[in-house]
């Protein structure tokens, strides 16, 4: 250690010793508290994941993530335009339903009556398609005045 | 590397034999590494938990140690770097605002029970204290365990040349702390 002398002539003056101590018996009784320290850890590991869960776990991740910015950005536009959102999945009914109450407005009354009566009708009519005609062909003052007859 | 340890190696690495060498290995290494960790960190409890926590490392990653270098330098280089996460969470939980780590550590020393030095002593420490945390280390590895720069150099992965001038400010560093309180 000259080297030190030349450095730090006071430091090399001082007597190396160690100032440190430890525990009665800490050396001796260390290796089994670390053993007892190893078993504890060794129940409290956590189970490994399964090897096909490890190897979808990117993939996992990727669709997750997919699916929040799905729902992240489809929910605030279904909030602010809900009449929108609400046409175009009926469309399809809305069609049917028109060119029902056409051929409904187009037939009158007495062509109406005069289907009903005949024998060989194939047509059969349900209550609430009958509902809908009679609103589609007379007014309120005319289905109150026919039942109070 | 030692004969005795490339034994230790291989009987590590070997299911049967594991256990058995294991118990070898903390025989062997508890108290050089322990004295390692105590310098660094200062009090007792710390450097007990600390080395606990390296033999747990070591069980836990000795299929991964690829004998680049010697099993004695890889246990000093994980105890080491335990040491040191030690000291950086530490310093990142504390509620009391501290400049540096040096009073940290400080404060760890001054609440050791386990410290027996005298006064010249305490000085001494409070000087390796103030020194920046590399050149702490280089200087009890060199001034206390006598190390040889060779040694330090795989265990802090830094040039022979680099270590010895560390070591040189150190030196000066903690004489002219030394000279200041006189």
């Amino acid at each position: 250690m000259k080297e030190l002398e030349n450095i730090a002539p006071e430091l090399s003056k001082i007597k190396k010793e160690n100032p440190f101590r430890v525990p009665d018996n800490y050396f001796e009784d260390f290796s089994a508290r670390l053993q007892m320290k190893l078993d504890t850890e060794k129940v409290e590991a956590p189970k490994k994941q399964s090897k096909v869960i490890q190897i979808l776990k990117p993939a996992l991740t990727m669709a997750a993530g997919f699916a929040l910015l799905f729902t992240l950005a489809y929910w605030p536009l279904k909030l602010i335009t809900p009449g929108q959102q609400a046409n175009n999945s009926n469309i399809e009914i809305d069609i049917n339903e028109m060119l029902f109450a056409n051929m409904v407005e187009g037939i009158d009354q007495n062509s109406f009556f005069a289907l009903l009566d005949e024998p060989n009708n194939p047509a059969q009519l349900s209550d609430e398609d009958m509902a809908v005609i009679v609103n589609s062909n007379s007014s309120e003052y005319d289905i109150y005045s026919e039942t109070v007859k | 590397m030692e004969n005795d340890d490339l034994v230790l190696i291989a009987d590590l690495k070997n299911e049967k034999t594991r256990e058995l060498a294991f118990q070898t290995l903390v025989k062997k290494y508890q108290e050089r590494l322990y004295w390692h960790i105590r310098k660094i960190v200062m009090d007792h409890d710390d450097a007990d938990d600390i080395l606990q926590n390296t033999f747990i490392k070591i069980w836990r990653s000795i299929d991964k140690f690829r004998e680049e270098s010697s099993l004695y330098t890889w246990l000093y280089r994980i105890a080491t770097n335990e040491s040191l996460t030690f000291i950086n969470s530490n310093k990142r939980r504390s509620l009391v605002p501290m400049n540096d780590t040096s009073e940290f550590l400080m404060n760890n020393l001054e609440s050791d029970e386990y410290f027996d030095g005298d006064e010249i002593q305490l000085r001494l420490q409070e000087a390796i204290l103030k020194l920046p945390e590399k050149q702490r280390i280089v200087f009890n590895l060199k001034y206390f365990e006598e190390m040889k720069y060779e040694e330090m150099s795989q265990i802090l992965e830094t040039s022979v040349g680099a270590l010895k001038a560390s070591f040189h400010h150190a030196a000066k560093k903690v004489e002219e702390y030394l000279k200041k309180i006189d």
